[in-house]
């Protein structure tokens, strides 16, 4: 893992007293409230419905026990005794006061942490595969790389004020768990033909209002030229992009105007002049870096414990099937903590929770959790023959809910109990579906389902990449919620397809009821995932599970 | 202070006034204010909310003329303007008066009309206390339809109030329940708020009023979640509850015309004798770009050139960043000035982009002094960039 050198500490040492003094210039009026929204905005702090929201990083979603302790502490001391882990590899916090938050950035200093760049139209915290440095199907640990361009973006003096917002996701391993597809920038580490690593460079993907799926750039950049090659997209991105709209500002408006073809070229012109700026000194810091992310040393004991648990207690065994992923090496698990018990919001983890989790981390975890962006914390490195005593805690603290990647494992934004742009509500929606879910007792034989739920056209709940996707709209005064199918997030990104008239509140739990069982009765064998059915069968069997009077009118006409 | 001349001290009125009336209703409280010498020149101030329309029915059949002064925030629900209108015709009010912030104080303090979010208080300071300040200027006394039953701050309200040595305030209403005011709209036939009926018992601002729950204060909506209660046009325990209002009439010295230069060192006037050319202009040896100047048009053509000025419309225009740096690696050797809304926390980021200098107004110069700017004239330390490309 990495730990702060001493110029990123007294960075952000120094960043914390600037944004002191940027509190007090505001309040003594040197700042006016236009000039002061983008500075707090580099430092995290939003605005919102009820109150100042604190948008913590946790870049490439990587943290150590006392970093987790740390948080916990500032939900006690400064907030409601809890946070939010967002799909950005990030934590917020909803109640901060002005006054408290320099203190707060300082209380994160101090674990090296912060704020910086989470909000803004800036380079955002970089995120990366959650099962990073622990995946068997790997082909290099993306984190060095995303860490070298935290450095690189962190106060870049050219794009502090770009156009709009610009995210940059990485993975390390053909299977994509960082949905780069639907970031501005989407790394992908590869080797070339003879060996040497280096990126597969995608563009100009997002979400939002008009999804998008990124298009390749570069086939392969090498390793060396990563920081020349992102700045120089930057470099024509903060020229090119247009300032007239915000909703047509980011850089995928900007490819789909200009085409993919021109950005390429004046990127490639800005890259051949950018690759001179670099001397070698990021490669050598990389190299540092790279030391740093080391996997830890996993020394091989018997596994006999974790077969006898598994054979002899279903709930752990439940557990163990659904929520542990496999690890590059045999004898760990990669272990995920849903943060999605059902009828609760999901993300949400109380300070003592969070205490748990570090807990465990340091005992049984090499010291490191990763947060994911869908919501859940995750242990990286645990020897299975301490998979039941992780249980039995997780347990005791309400963490061991047995639904990673269930439908009951649903993504959702804050939604309008929260947030000042939402046009409906999320969370809710998300706790009836889960709550319904359980009592049916399906959520098992249906298997991988991703639910995903935005309250508003800005899509933060990447409801166009769930399997089953949901958007509460305002029509006219009433919550309406509309459905898409068949979307997915992975390296094969897929943005759904609108089922058709929305629902209301009331109605939209009851449709995807429908639409599940509908799969289960369309499903070849257990083993055909709802993606492959629709994939299979196209949208209509399950249109007309969501509209059942028009597909009689269908059969009626035929 | 004026007032007192002619009518006596403030505070000696209202104890007298209270005295006399202490057992009258509304009615007559209200008819006496409108008529007695001692109250002066009067005016209604009404929202035009839930309740008002008790109070402008009153002086519909007391005396049409009195002057009504409706504030008009501008951040008021489409309802409330539709009521306004509604009411005054229906009642035959004949001098409603619409009291709105001034232009050129919305548009220095609120240009986005976000201040509501950020700080509740000065929003309230400026669309409401201030505009309100002035209009009551001519006069000597306000009414107004608070009731003691609103909530802790009102409960010790009487008839007549001394505000701040300055003007009666008269609260007609102040000894009435909810249930006299519901009784008074009925046996009147008066019409009601189209958001009454919604669930919203106390009306202000669209954005700091919120539904109320049954069984809640029916001021529970107003600045829901703040430690709020009064918008600032009222007492507190008898002191005037005032958000900040900048200063902001028009200087009395004169501004010196000239923009401020600011560099490492210091502020200093511009010492280019040189006029900047547009960039067409060939042989020039200080060249003026747009924001959206295409650099690259330059290519060959700065031998010569001794001094570029980039145009920064806004501050969070950030092309001109990128712009500078192209320039540097094109090879511009020359005094690079950044020129327009830059503020003193980019500065750092200006000098690392390439610019020398950076040119700003003479009011944002008195607004961030150069103990701002230096603040940030630290930027060659903690640098990521330098650190990634070996340049430090």
């Amino acid at each position: 893992m990495y730990d702060y050198s001493e110029f990123d500490d007294a960075y952000v040492r120094g960043r914390v007293e600037q944004f002191r003094a940027q509190v007090e210039r505001r309040l003594d009026g040197s700042l006016t409230e236009e000039e002061f929204r983008p500075l707090r905005l580099m430092n995290g702090l939003y605005l919102q419905l009820h109150a100042y929201m604190l948008r913590v990083a946790i870049p490439y979603g990587t943290l150590n026990s006392g970093q987790m302790r740390q948080l916990a502490h500032i939900a006690d001391r400064w907030d409601k005794g809890y946070g939010h882990f967002t799909t950005r590899q990030n934590i917020q916090y909803n109640w901060p006061k002005l006054r408290d938050v320099p203190d707060i950035l300082e209380a994160l200093a101090d674990v090296g942490m912060h704020a910086i760049q989470t909000s803004g139209n800036t380079v955002r915290n970089v995120t990366a595969d959650h099962f990073a440095g622990a995946s068997a199907d790997e082909v290099a640990d993306p984190r060095p790389y995303a860490e070298l361009l935290r450095q690189w973006s962190t106060d870049h003096p050219e794009f502090q004020f770009l156009p709009r917002k610009f995210k940059i996701g990485v993975t390390g391993a053909p299977n994509d768990r960082a949905v780069i597809r639907s970031h501005d920038i989407g790394l992908e580490v590869r080797r070339d033909g003879a060996g040497a690593l280096g990126f597969r460079v995608f563009v100009g993907g997002g979400l939002g209002r008009t999804p998008m799926v990124a298009q390749e750039l570069a086939a392969f950049i090498p390793e060396r030229d990563l920081l020349p090659y992102v700045e120089a997209i930057l470099s024509v991105y903060n020229l090119l992009g247009r300032r007239d709209n915000k909703y047509k500002a980011r850089i995928k408006i900007a490819v789909h105007e200009h085409g993919i073809d021109t950005i390429r070229a004046l990127v490639n012109e800005a890259f051949a002049e950018r690759r001179a700026l670099f001397s070698g000194a990021d490669q050598a810091l990389l190299t540092d870096i790279r030391a740093q992310f080391k996997r830890p040393d996993l020394s091989p004991r018997d596994i006999a414990p974790f077969v006898a648990a598994r054979d002899a207690d279903p709930v752990f065994r439940a557990w163990a099937d659904t929520n542990l992923a496999a690890h590059a090496d045999a004898g760990h698990a990669i272990v995920t903590i849903s943060l999605k018990p059902q009828g609760a919001t999901p993300g949400d983890a109380t300070a003592a929770q969070m205490r748990v989790m570090a807990d465990l981390a340091e005992r049984y975890g090499h010291d490191e959790l990763r947060i994911s962006h869908e919501q859940n914390v995750i242990l990286s490195h645990v020897h299975r023959a301490d998979l039941p005593a992780v249980h039995a805690a997780l347990k005791q603290a309400g963490l061991a809910t047995a639904n990673v990647g269930l439908v009951s494992d649903i993504i959702a934004c804050p939604g309008m109990d929260y947030c000042s742009l939402a046009t409906a509500r999320s969370i809710p929606i998300a706790q009836e579906i889960a709550t319904r879910f359980e009592e049916l007792k399906l959520e098992h034989e249906v298997g991988p389902l991703k639910i995903k739920i935005s309250g508003c056209i800005n899509a933060c709940g990447h409801h166009h990449v769930g399997h089953i996707g949901i958007l509460g709209l305002d029509r006219a005064g009433v919550e309406n919620y509309q459905v898409t199918l068949g979307g997915d997030g992975s390296e094969t990104t897929v943005i759904g397809q609108r089922a058709g008239p929305g629902f209301s509140a009331d109605e939209i739990v009851p449709a995807v009821e429908r639409l599940v069982l509908a799969y289960l009765d369309l499903r070849e064998d257990a083993g055909e995932t709802f993606l492959q059915v629709f994939r299979r069968l196209g949208a209509q069997p399950f249109k007309d599970a969501l509209y059942p009077e028009q597909a009689q009118r269908r059969r009626d006409a035929a | 202070m004026q007032h007192d001349t002619i009518l006596g001290p403030v505070a000696a009125r209202a104890e007298a006034l209270n005295d006399g009336y202490r057992n009258h209703a509304a009615i007559a409280v209200l008819r006496r204010a409108l008529s007695d010498p001692a109250v002066g020149r009067i005016a209604l101030v009404s929202s035009f909310g839930a309740e008002s329309v008790v109070l402008l029915h009153m002086i519909s059949v007391l005396d049409r003329s009195t002057p009504v002064l409706f504030i008009d925030t501008q951040m008021l629900f489409a309802e409330t303007l539709a009521y306004q209108a509604e009411v005054a015709a229906q009642l035959g009010l004949s001098d409603v008066r619409t009291i709105r912030a001034r232009p050129e104080a919305l548009a220095a303090h609120d240009p986005d009309r976000l201040l509501h979010k950020a700080d509740t208080d000065a929003c309230c300071a400026l669309r409401k206390t201030e505009p309100l300040e002035r209009a009551l200027e001519p006069f000597d006394a306000w009414i107004t339809g608070r009731k003691r039953f609103q909530g802790q701050t009102r409960s010790h309200l009487d008839f007549f109030e001394n505000e701040g040595d300055k003007r009666l305030k008269v609260n007609p209403l102040a000894h009435w329940r909810p249930d006299d005011v519901q009784d008074y709209m009925i046996n009147n036939r008066l019409p009601r708020h189209p958001l009454v009926a919604k669930g919203y018992p106390s009306i202000g601002c669209a954005p700091c009023t919120s539904r109320v729950k049954d069984g809640e204060d029916p001021r529970a909506g107003r600045w829901r979640g703040q430690d709020k209660e009064e918008c600032g046009i009222h007492f507190v325990d008898g002191k005037l509850v005032r958000g900040p209002v900048a200063d902001d009439r028009p200087q009395e010295h004169k501004e010196p015309p000239m923009n401020v230069i600011v560099t490492d060192t210091g502020f200093a006037a511009d010492d280019r004798g040189e006029e900047f050319q547009p960039p067409e202009e060939t042989g020039a040896a200080a060249l003026d770009l747009g924001s959206d100047a295409d650099v690259s048009a330059l290519i060959g053509r700065l031998e010569g050139v001794e001094a570029i000025r980039i145009a920064f419309p806004a501050f969070s225009d950030g092309r001109g960043f990128t712009m500078a740096r192209r320039l540097r690696m094109m090879g511009f050797t020359g005094r690079l000035r950044a020129a327009g809304h830059v503020i003193a926390d980019q500065y750092a980021m200006a000098r690392r982009a390439g610019f020398d200098e950076v040119e700003i107004t003479p009011e944002l110069a008195r607004r961030q002094p150069w103990e701002q700017w230096q603040a940030r004239a630290d930027w060659r330390a903690h640098d990521y960039q330098s650190r990634l490309r070996g340049a430090g």
